[in-house]
């Protein structure tokens, strides 16, 4: 729509201290408030400056549209009526609101026990009534055999215009005269906040809004760098691996009794990009970590020194003696040649790297820098020189590492507890995997809502309970032919397979806390039952799901492995899974602002991620075997304990996933890795 | 009757006098007019709804619906579909394809509602 000419400009509804001021240029109208102004005499200033604020909100329209949202065009009837009914046309609607019950749906009511009718044939039990936004006559919309609405619009339309209703049901609004659903951005305001009304985020961290970023820096080393990296590294060389099919990187690990539960989580740290971009760019220099601190436990030390080796082109298994003591020293009560449990492992891991940090002294940045390089010859190549096989990929990733640490404290939080971290300083492991969960519990008496955030490293999924049950077979087979080019997120429900994004639904799904487990209502003052709905408020960079396959009977006081066959997808989409998609859904199809912030949704890192390495077990409770499958250069790689064969993409699917690690798909740089191995 | 009528009176609060036909309408509502009434009054519909909604979700109807709406609509081309055109397509489509285990279950629950109402 051209803006330049405006022809029109006219001057109506002028009350005592204030004008409305509709500009046209033929097709569109603007409309445009101006308080504190009793009477103004148009002229060509006037319009001038209605020209420079219509250009104004047209750019502002545009703004909008870049938020991922696609806008309908405008209804010149629902402006119509902005024009004629001031600065707040639903203002008489905001009394009206009911959202019944708690957390439920927004309906338009006078009170809450009014039954709504319609005013011409008295039927009540039409699906689609509509309350006239001029004068609350109620009539009925049956589409193709009669549509009370549109004769009361038709009809009254000659006073003042009557073409916008409200569903009654639905609290959404209408126009009769198009005959379609239309949006406003105030209207949708006054129904988000009638849902919201006594949702007091008392909870919201401060660090969400002071939102610090540092910009990524490019990288090209100075002379005294690049003489240092000559001097002390040799560049990889790709063809002299003695078996030059396997990407670099692949390496055995020994069974050291019963610790695949460690090898297999390991191998997966090992090509967790950010964390390999991370420990291979030197950014936790082993040597230099002893001198500053002398010698003590330091987890980071030793995967440093594992990092290492893995890396170095040998391709003899590895044996991971002195990380595993370190763990163990840090663990004590873990320490035992007996098996454990892979996801427990990983916990406790980067909760070890956490802890060596926390003790930390703050580090004034310059000194970090300054630092000496370590004189090792027979070191393996940290930084390269530009061609090699990391070079590629390495900077943008630490860039993003860098970013992220910058965003608010999740990198640094875990358990609760903040750290003042330095860039350098900051534990790469639990800067990879923390996200934040938002969790809204809303009391049903009366509505309140708390919300809180917390920091977490992984996500824990229940197995979806057994498919198959009557009811659900007799849906599926009607769904299944339609559902194959939709969106793939219910493909769980469809198939009778339980899938990760089922396991996803499932933990976003709101949850009733019922009598048994009674959630203390702050309004209320006492416990209520409540609703509780999980979502991600933040992703990480490197998702890891972790599925509970260990199911505890409180009936039969015993614990057994569930076996059931889990699909996971190569590439994953969370946007379903996001605090605002998960808001979205609860309040409608609406305009409102999520967390005040619209413009926060732009920076928020892409929700596409890749799989890189499953976890596999096998066996049972007390007795199995965990192997993980990596996929580098998109071909998939057994990692059993020693021994490392490729494999087919097939296997992986039919194998049975414990842990799943997903990266952002921004970091999965397949094009780069694959110049790395051919 | 006393309810119907206060639930009418109520209704004509705030609006301007509407004399084309309402008074002839004044008659004995149906049965079914005053059950629907009496579960709107005691919230069971209410509650039904949400019952309905769950399930259709669950079982995948609402997703399929969905997906056919967006067919639709990417057939018809963004800015030439209505509500009115949506619903005119796809309610057949929408009726045909629940579940009969659900329809059973939201029968039964009808079934129960007016026993214990005793109309």
């Amino acid at each position: 729509m051209s803006l330049e000419k405006i022809t029109t400009v006219q001057q109506v509804c002028t009350d005592d201290n204030s004008t409305l001021i509709i500009a046209s240029n033929g097709g569109y109208k603007f409309y445009f408030y101006v308080p504190f102004l009793p009477s103004i005499r148009i002229s060509s200033t006037t319009t001038a400056a209605v020209t420079a604020m219509s250009s104004k909100i047209n750019h502002h329209h545009q703004n909008d549209k870049t938020n991922g949202q696609i806008f309908p065009q405008p209804c010149p009837h629902l402006a119509d009526f902005h024009a004629r009914n001031g600065t707040k046309p639903f203002r008489a609607i905001q009394d009206c609101l009911h959202i019944k019950p708690p957390g439920g749906r927004a309906a338009i009511r006078r009170d809450s026990s009014e039954v709504p009718r319609c005013g011409v044939c008295g039927d009540s039990s039409c699906p689609r009534l509509y309350a006239c936004m001029a004068c609350a006559a109620v009539s009925c919309h049956v589409p193709p055999h009669s549509s009370h609405v549109a004769i009361h619009a038709t009809k009254t339309s000659s006073a003042c215009s009557h073409e916008i209703a409200v569903d009654v049901d639905r609290a959404e609004l209408f126009c009769c005269a198009c005959r379609d659903q239309v949006y406003d951005r105030d209207f949708d305001a006054a129904v988000v906040l009638a849902h919201t009304t006594s949702i007091i985020q008392s909870s919201k961290p401060e660090n969400l809004r002071k939102r610090r970023r540092i910009d990524y820096r490019p990288w090209s080393p100075d002379l005294r760098e690049r003489s240092l990296m000559v001097n002390n590294a040799s560049p990889i060389d790709s063809m002299s691996s003695s078996n030059g099919d396997l990407p670099r990187g692949l390496r055995g690990l020994n069974n050291l009794g019963n610790t695949c539960f460690m090898n297999s989580v390991l191998q997966a740290l090992f090509h967790t990009p950010p964390l390999r971009n991370y420990f291979l760019s030197d950014r936790h220099n082993r040597y230099y970590c002893q001198s500053k601190n002398g010698v003590r436990l330091c987890l980071a030390c030793d995967l440093d020194t594992m990092f290492s080796a893995i890396f170095c082109g040998d391709r003899m298994p590895y044996s991971p003696a002195k990380f595993l003591y370190s763990w163990w020293r840090h663990a004590s009560n873990l320490a035992s040649y007996e098996q454990q449990d892979a996801h427990e492992f990983f916990i406790s891991m980067l909760d070890g790297i956490h802890e060596k940090v926390e003790k930390d002294q703050h580090k004034p940045r310059s000194q970090v820098n300054d630092r000496k390089d370590p004189v090792d010859g027979l070191r393996v190549p940290k930084e390269l020189p530009s061609g090699t096989m990391f070079s590629a990929n390495t900077q943008p990733q630490s860039a993003s590492l860098m970013m992220s640490s910058a965003s608010p404290s999740p990198p640094c939080v875990s358990r609760g507890i903040r750290i003042p971290y330095e860039i350098d300083e900051i534990p790469a492991s639990s800067l990879v995997f923390s996200g934040i969960l938002r969790s809204d519990v809303m009391c049903m008496a009366c509505g309140f809502t708390s919300t809180t955030f917390d920091p977490c490293v992984d996500f824990s999924l229940d197995l979806e309970p057994n498919q198959g049950s009557s009811m659900k077979t007799s849906s599926t087979k009607t769904n299944h032919s339609c559902n194959c080019e939709a969106d793939g997120m219910n493909s769980s429900q469809n198939c009778g397979i339980s899938t990760l994004m089922g396991c996803l639904d499932r933990f976003t799904r709101p949850e009733r806390l019922g009598s048994d487990q009674k959630f203390f209502c702050q309004q209320c003052q006492v416990r209520q039952e409540s609703l509780k709905q999980m979502s991600i408020r933040k992703l990480p960079l490197v998702s890891c799901f972790h599925i509970k396959r260990f199911e505890h009977s409180s009936v039969r006081k015993m614990s057994r492995k569930v076996d059931r066959y889990l699909q996971f997808p190569l590439s994953l989409d969370m946007a379903p899974y996001l605090s605002s998609s998960i808001l979205r859904s609860r309040f409608g199809n609406r305009f409102f602002p999520f967390d005040g912030d619209e413009s926060n949704t732009l920076n928020e890192p892409s929700s596409e991620f890749e799989l890189f390495a499953v976890v596999t077990h096998t066996g049972k409770l007390d007795a199995g075997h965990y192997v993980t499958y990596l996929r580098l250069s998109n071909k998939w790689y057994k990692c059993d304990d020693a021994w490392i064969t490729e494999v087919n993409e097939n296997t992986v699917r039919a194998a049975q996933g414990y842990m799943m690690f997903y990266v952002q798909k921004m970091l999965y740089y397949k094009a780069s890795e694959k110049q790395g191995t051919s | 009757m006393s309810f119907y009528v206060v639930g009418k009176r109520r209704n004509s609060v705030n609006r301007p006098p509407t004399p084309d036909a309402v008074e002839d309408q004044e008659k004995e509502p149906t049965l079914q007019e005053i059950i629907n009434i009496k579960m709107i009054e005691s919230g069971e519909k209410e509650k039904l709804m949400e019952l309905l909604r769950e399930r259709l979700v669950e079982c995948g109807w609402k997703d399929e619906m969905k997906a056919l709406c967006r067919a639709y609509i990417k057939k018809k081309g963004t800015n030439n579909v209505t509500v009115d055109d949506l619903v005119h397509v796809i309610t057949p489509k929408g009726r045909a394809s629940i579940p009969d285990s659900i329809k059973t279950e939201l029968l039964l629950r009808i079934r129960a509602f007016l026993a214990s109402a005793a109309l």
